[in-house]
């Protein structure tokens, strides 16, 4: 069971806040490392708010936290607060950074039962 | 009278110059910072770093010098970053990249760059914040959140404050609209005059404003809320648009239509467009390139210090064999291609901080924080230079003068 979205990031003061108080930090991660999706598209995963699951787009994968959509109806339409996580989901075809992350990165998100991908892990991509 | 000794938070681009700081030595409470700006400060106290080789522990000097070293045979360097350094580093900088045939480039330039050159070529009207303070009476955030990137925006100048010519601010004379792919922090201050666009599809919006404007109806959205915008536009007297990210990068070499609609708008009433950058010197550094070199983005000396048009970030990054990095962290916030990029490059850093790029850097070098620990000037998000001093006493050197050293050591 999956769902294919357009992923938009957006910025986030509390996350800025965490950010600054350490990167590495629980805080960070747990703001970092999330998703939000449509109340629909969530039930259609058959998962829990908070429930994990994994992120795929044409160019990697990452396993975050899920939560349900306060805002109106935006079935297709997921949020994540830029950050490494949601960088992650980005490659290098684009002259513009960041440029897909705010006009939409298109991927599938489905349940998982793996760990959420920890800032260690991402920096290992990064290295390899 | 009492005076208060006033300083400039350099949290955002907002550059406040009205906090105070009642203990010496201190920012416990610290009065106006917001929760930006506070955390700006608190990191003064947590992840900083001292001057490291290799991983291993150096002496300032010894890192000022291997960095000096791998700039001096590099053969395409790479400097990036700039945006929370002060026009001074920003200057110092620059002379080094003429010295060393650097490629430059900052993390604002895919979005606001074409914006900026807009702005600064005169190709579309500006003006200040204060200006926005005193007159306008209608402020559209385009695909900006300033409640979540420059906090007291709405609070010192867009919508909440008694202006000289709007003493009836919000209540009755100001009118705040949103256009957003998102229900934003701002935006829920504005709920009826909050514009949905889709990811991508901000051209289509124009297009529909334009339409309206002209009398025509609408072909993208709700017609009827598309003519309810069209009807406070033209009922306008002073109008600002603040163009962000969301909105920049959807309308990217579309550009030239959010001219027409400046045009456009100004045929109708007074209409300016202020951007809002995130880095408190982003403006600074977009500026102070254009009067060098005439772009904002993306130069390339040669050799002999000539700028031209230089190839793309990612192309630089991956061809370069050395990377300066001051003033932001790309592994923590450029796409992972990208960022791999930089990993796989010899990396120097000038940070006051531990970051995820200093912790892949051959080369750290440790720097006061601008604004608590450093002085310099900066330039506001609407260009107005502001000069500040710091709040206190520091060993570490200042950007401006880690990059003076490696320039005489080069």
């Amino acid at each position: 069971m999956a769902v294919d979205v357009k992923v938009v990031t957006y910025r986030d003061i509390f996350q800025y806040e965490a950010g600054k108080k350490g990167v590495h930090s629980e805080e960070y991660l747990r703001l970092s490392a999330s998703i939000i999706l449509d109340k629909q598209d969530l039930a259609s995963l058959g998962i829990a708010e908070g429930g994990r699951v994994l992120v795929e787009s044409d160019v990697n994968k990452i396993v975050v936290s899920a939560t349900a959509s306060t805002d109106e109806p935006h079935p297709g339409l997921a949020f994540m607060i830029k950050s490494p996580w949601s960088n992650q989901l980005e490659g290098d075809d684009s002259c513009l950074p960041g440029a897909p992350g705010f006009r939409g990165i298109r991927a599938r998100v489905s349940p998982s039962s793996e760990d959420i991908t920890q800032m260690a892990q991402i920096l290992e991509r990064l290295q390899s | 009278m009492t005076e208060f000794d006033y300083k400039t938070c350099t949290g955002c681009s907002l550059l406040c110059e009205d906090i105070l700081f009642p203990d010496e030595d201190s920012i416990s409470h610290a009065k106006n910072l917001c929760r930006k700006g506070l955390a700006h400060y608190q990191a003064l106290f947590v992840e900083r770093t001292g001057p490291l080789i290799e991983g291993k522990e150096a002496s300032i000097d010894q890192a000022i010098e291997k960095g000096a070293e791998i700039l001096r045979n590099a053969s395409a360097p790479v400097i990036y970053g700039w945006s929370n350094c002060t026009l001074e580093a920003q200057m110092a900088g620059l002379a080094l990249a003429e010295k060393i045939g650097a490629f430059v480039d900052d993390p604002s330039s895919h979005c606001e760059g074409r914006l900026m050159e807009m702005l600064l070529s005169g190709r579309i009207p500006s003006c200040t914040l204060d200006d926005v303070r005193h007159f306008a009476d209608t402020a559209i955030f385009w695909g900006s959140d300033p409640s979540s990137t420059q906090p007291r925006h709405l609070s010192r100048f867009s919508y909440f404050p008694r202006g000289s010519k709007r003493q009836k601010s919000y209540e009755e004379e100001r009118t705040c609209i949103v256009v957003d792919v998102r229900e934003s922090s701002t935006a829920k201050l504005c709920p009826t005059t909050t514009y949905r666009v889709p990811p991508g599809e901000d051209l289509q919006f124009l297009e529909a404003l334009l339409a309206v404007l002209d009398g025509k109806i609408p072909k993208f959205g709700d017609k009827k809320r598309m003519i309810e915008l069209g009807s406070i536009i033209k009922k306008t007297e002073y109008g600002v648009i603040f163009p962000g990210p969301g909105m920049l990068i959807s309308l990217q070499d579309k550009m030239d239509r959010f001219e027409d609609l400046l045009r456009r708008l100004n045929e109708i009433t007074t209409f300016k467009v202020l951007p809002v950058t995130e880095q408190y010197n982003s403006r600074g550094f977009g500026q102070l390139l254009f009067e060098r070199t005439g772009r904002t983005k993306a130069v390339k000396f040669s050799p002999s210090g000539e700028a031209a048009a230089g190839p793309t970030l990612v192309e630089a990054a991956k061809e370069a064999d050395a990377i300066l990095v001051l003033g932001a962290d790309p592994l923590l916030d450029l796409p992972a291609g990208l960022a791999r990029a930089f990993a796989a490059a010899p990396l120097i850093v000038i940070d006051p901080r531990r970051s995820l790029t200093a912790d892949l850097a051959q080369v750290v070098i440790p720097a006061a924080i601008s604004g608590l620990e450093g002085g310099g000037t900066a330039l506001r998000t609407d260009g107005v230079k502001i000069s500040f001093e710091p709040l206190m006493k520091s060993e570490q050197p200042t950007d401006e003068q880690i990059l003076t050293r490696i320039m005489e050591a080069i």
